[in-house]
């Protein structure tokens, strides 16, 4: 019986990238649909209307991933949010078989899911998503969310001798400054944590689309800022 | 002969007003063209008629001639017309020329030195298309079917790579010069002989100047410096380069700097010179530590950029990947260390020199293997002078639309345009030899200069360059699908660079010249027969030429590049396009458009060593995009309208125009609509719709 990985809805699939992986080339597998609705993602699409977009086949992911795997032997997966979907250790099994170094992106919402893949090991790398200071996160994520879950996790992801990373997106009129040193310092110790750029490019909520960026000036001063909060 | 007494002044080009004198015309007519005297006597009054006829009070020279030829028209003298004919230019195009840019060339800046030279090469490619090359040549260029690359600089041979060894053994003394050097003791009085040296060269040439292995023929000075001494020698050297705008109408001199990390096989056992010209009793092998130290530093300083953080857009640096790159301790780091350049500015040029080829590279394409007699000369390097004298492309997609799928008309018609662009070069040889023939009273006199006994062109070994612009459109037309669209098309493309590899094996030994493929930059080219094509090959060709035909900025994809405007991998594009480099001997290129995205250094060395190892792909380089602002002079990623750090609307895009980094604003039509195309590897979900949907 074929695995239920094949089921998986893969919306992209970006054979050789040199920015999503850092240190490494790697190749990128998008899984469509999301349990968050932040307002400023740019996975549009993706999240709120993945039947939208074609499905692209295992079987194609996986022929082009041998095809390369002289040149890429890492693969990332993203989404959306990957953890949502079930089959998803199916996925990575497939993928550990033939070889692959493997990444997961992921929100933080399920722990279970995390802890079993690390359990098994299934995944090198974790890059989890933090969208600022707890205590607000209904209003990072756009809904209601188990503020628990995502607590569980990020202790997880501290205490698991893994590689992982925390990323923040700063955006212009949803956090502060504050909110991201706040962010900061509830991760002191990390390995690391990275504050992206926010992006004004096809965003879940349209009124994010005019927002402008912050400037660089100001990115490269909190980011100096929070350097110095973590490893403190 | 008399002249008739009239009322008439001339203003003559010699800046003075003459009486009208009828016996200037017979006089020019007899020196000039191989009419009789009686029929110069008879076409001088009748030009004194109409002269007298129409009343007039002043009178230019130039205008006299023009209807002294209109005369000849009107006897039937064509060849005495042609040989009468005046050079020059509209009074009206000069005064534009004095108010606006040039744009054929986006190296060129915009001031009275740089419409000198437009003025200069506008005269002097009428000169080159009447009087150098024949009817036939001429006119195909004219047409389209060829382009002779560089013709205002008609009296100049193309390129030139060489060795700092030249200025190391014999110091600066060139014929007329007003004061002579001997050779440098210091680094600082290196350097200052080689940017001198460089803008000397530049001004015999019409292209790149390319200086082989520096790191490795500076390394005896370097001898006993702090490493804050090399950094400071290294900034010299980067930002002398780049801002010297003294060369051709004020551009910088279009400069590269080959580098190596290891002392390269055929120059480790080579005597090396120090400082005052004396052997030091070392050979190069022996100086690899500080080789090594000023090639580090000259990337610390590529990595820093300018003033205002942008990158440098000269000398660009090439580094040679050898497989002794490999083996040599410390490659890792230094890897990594110019792959930051590379993800962070763009600067490095990765260059293949696979098994044991040895290369040396001289302009944005071109490379030379070393060969048998290169390497003997390699024991006395400063021998090691190359050079090619001109650059004539084909414009391959008109073949196609003339072939109207027939694959013999194809080939056959290349093969014609292919002796047509051998026929230009010769000519472009003969002029040329006539020009150095003069020797140090010529108007080459520095290329003669033998001060190794040797002429400093070596004539006899000088490269002759035919490029092609377009295959991809060329198969496009005559198959129906693009280079990347089938394998079919891929290998069809193929056969035909192999096809023009062996026309230049062929008529090299037939006519006893070096004839080389190359992958022409065609700045303007591409521009140009997609333009001349468009005119000619409509509607069919308006299906065919990419960018945007509604606002003019269309192209042809260059040489043998894949369509950059589709969303390829990176591997497919540098393994894909890397088959036809091995037949392109004169070096090629792969770009990888970055855009915004920032890699790390790691992921580009991957990229790199993988190129190396899986692919026959000659050279690579990564580039970025950046917005400079005018107002607050900060530098940031990506091509933006509105300056990220202050908000500021006057600022200017920076990337890669063909090999070299210049600002977006000076890029022609054609230019400016493969920007929009490019591919930056990123955008990637329509890419998974499209092959979800395939």
């Amino acid at each position: 019986m074929p695995s239920k990985a094949y089921k998986l809805p893969i919306k992209g699939f970006l054979e050789t990238s040199f920015v999503d992986w850092n240190g490494y080339i790697s190749s990128v597998i998008f899984l469509g649909g999301c349990n968050f609705r932040c307002p400023f993602c740019h996975n549009r699409e993706l999240v709120l209307f993945p039947e939208r977009l074609e499905n692209i086949s295992l079987t194609y992911v996986i022929r082009q991933l041998r095809k390369y795997s002289s040149w890429v032997e890492r693969v990332v997966i993203t989404g959306g949010e990957p953890t949502i979907h079930s089959s998803l250790p199916e996925l990575l099994k497939i993928l550990r078989k033939e070889g692959f170094k493997i990444k997961i992106d992921t929100n933080g919402s399920s722990p279970e899911t995390i802890k079993i893949l690390v359990g098994e090991s299934l995944v090198d790398f974790v890059s989890m998503d933090v969208k600022g200071p707890i205590d607000r996160y209904e209003k990072w994520c756009g809904q209601d969310v188990d503020k628990g879950k995502i607590i569980e996790t990020i202790n997880f992801l501290l205490m698991s001798g893994l590689d992982y990373e925390f990323r923040m997106t700063f955006v212009p009129s949803l956090h502060t400054e504050e909110d991201v040193y706040q962010t900061a310092r509830f991760l002191r110790g990390a390995k690391r944590f990275v504050v992206q750029e926010f992006r004004p490019r096809d965003t879940i909520n349209p009124n994010f689309m005019n927002l402008n960026p912050y400037p660089l000036e100001m990115l490269d001063r909190v980011r100096k800022k929070v350097q110095e909060i973590v490893t403190t | 002969m008399e002249t008739t007494d009239i009322n008439l002044f001339v203003r003559t080009s010699e800046e003075t007003i003459s009486d009208w004198n009828r016996g200037k015309i017979v006089e020019a007519l007899l020196k000039e063209t191989l009419i009789d005297e009686s029929t110069a006597d008879e076409i001088s009054r009748e030009v004194e008629t109409i002269i007298k006829k129409s009343g007039i009070k002043f009178i230019t020279a130039p205008l006299i001639r023009e209807i002294v030829n209109a005369k000849l028209i009107e006897k039937g003298l064509e060849t005495a017309r042609k040989m009468h004919t005046r050079l020059g230019m509209p009074i009206y195009d000069v005064g534009n020329l004095i108010l606006h840019p040039n744009k054929e060339n986006a190296n060129v800046p915009h001031g009275p030195e740089a419409t000198n030279l437009t003025l200069a090469e506008r005269i002097k490619k009428e000169y080159a298309l009447l009087a150098v090359f024949s009817q036939e040549v001429s006119d195909a260029h004219m047409n389209g079917d060829i382009h002779i690359h560089d013709l205002g600089f008609i009296d100049r041979p193309y390129c030139s790579g060489q060795s700092v060894e030249y200025i190391k053994k014999f110091g600066l003394n060139f014929p007329h010069t007003l004061s002579m050097a001997k050779p440098a003791k210091h680094p600082e009085v290196l350097l200052a002989h080689l940017i001198k040296f460089s803008a000397a060269l530049q001004s015999n040439f019409a292209g790149a100047i390319g200086w082989d292995a520096v790191n490795i023929f500076f390394a005896p000075y370097i001898v006993g410096m702090s490493d804050k001494e090399v950094k400071q020698l290294a900034q010299m050297l980067v930002f002398e380069f780049s801002q010297q705008a003294v060369a051709r109408g004020g551009q910088a001199i279009f400069s590269d700097i080959n580098l190596y990390w290891e002392v390269p096989k055929h120059f480790e056992h080579t005597p090396a010179i120090g400082p005052g010209g004396e052997y030091t009793g070392k050979t190069y092998g022996e100086y690899e530590k500080e080789a090594q130290r000023f090639a580090w530093m000259l990337f610390e300083v590529y990595k820093e950029g300018d003033g205002a953080g942008r990158p440098f857009f000269f000398p660009k640096p090439i580094v040679h990947i050898t497989e002794k790159f490999f083996k040599t301790e410390g490659h890792l780091d230094f890897l990594y260390h110019i792959c930051d350049v590379a993800s962070d500015k763009g600067n490095t040029y990765f260059v293949f020199d696979r098994g044991d080829t040895a290369k040396i590279s001289e302009c944005c394409r071109l490379s030379f293997k070393l060969e048998e007699r290169d390497l003997e000369d390699a024991k006395k390097p400063w021998r090691m002078r190359y050079c090619a004298l001109q650059n004539v492309s084909i414009n391959l997609p008109r073949i196609a639309y003339l072939a109207k799928g027939d694959d013999a008309k194809l080939f056959n018609l290349l093969t014609e345009r292919f002796i047509l662009a051998v026929k230009a070069h010769k000519e472009k040889r003969n002029f040329l030899e006539k020009l150095l023939s003069l020797g140090e009273d010529g108007p080459l006199a520095l290329l003669t200069m033998k001060k190794d006994g040797l002429p400093y062109l070596r004539f006899n070994i000088a490269s002759h360059l035919i490029g092609m612009v377009g295959l991809n459109e060329m198969v496009q037309v005559h198959l129906g699908e693009e280079l990347h669209e089938s394998k079919r098309a891929l290998k069809f493309g193929l056969k035909v660079i192999a096809h023009m590899k062996l026309l230049a094996e062929k008529m090299s030994k037939q006519e006893g010249m070096r004839i080389l493929l190359e992958q022409t930059p065609a700045e303007s080219t591409s521009y140009r027969f997609a333009r001349l094509d468009l005119r000619d090959f409509s509607p069919f060709s308006g299906r065919i030429v990419k960018g945007n035909i509604a606002d003019g900025k269309v192209y042809y994809t260059n040489s043998t590049h894949l369509n950059v405007s589709i969303r390829l991998n990176p591997i497919e594009r540098v393994t894909s396009e890397g088959i036809f480099h091995p037949l392109i001997e004169a070096g090629s290129i792969s770009h990888v458009w970055l855009g915004e995205s920032h890699p790390s250094k790691e992921a580009i060395a991957d990229f790199v060593v993988k190129t190396f190892r899986y692919t026959t792909n000659d050279q690579i380089a990564f580039s970025p995009e950046f917005t400079t602002c005018n107002t607050c002079l900060k530098t940031s990623r990506g091509l933006k309208t509105r300056c990220e750090y202050c908000g500021s609307e006057d600022v200017d895009g920076i990337t890669r125009i063909t090999g070299y980094f210049t600002k977006i604003s000076s890029w022609n039509k054609g230019k400016l609509g493969e920007l929009a195309d490019r591919f930056r590897n990123e955008n990637f979900f329509s890419y998974s719709k499209e092959v979800a949907n395939s």
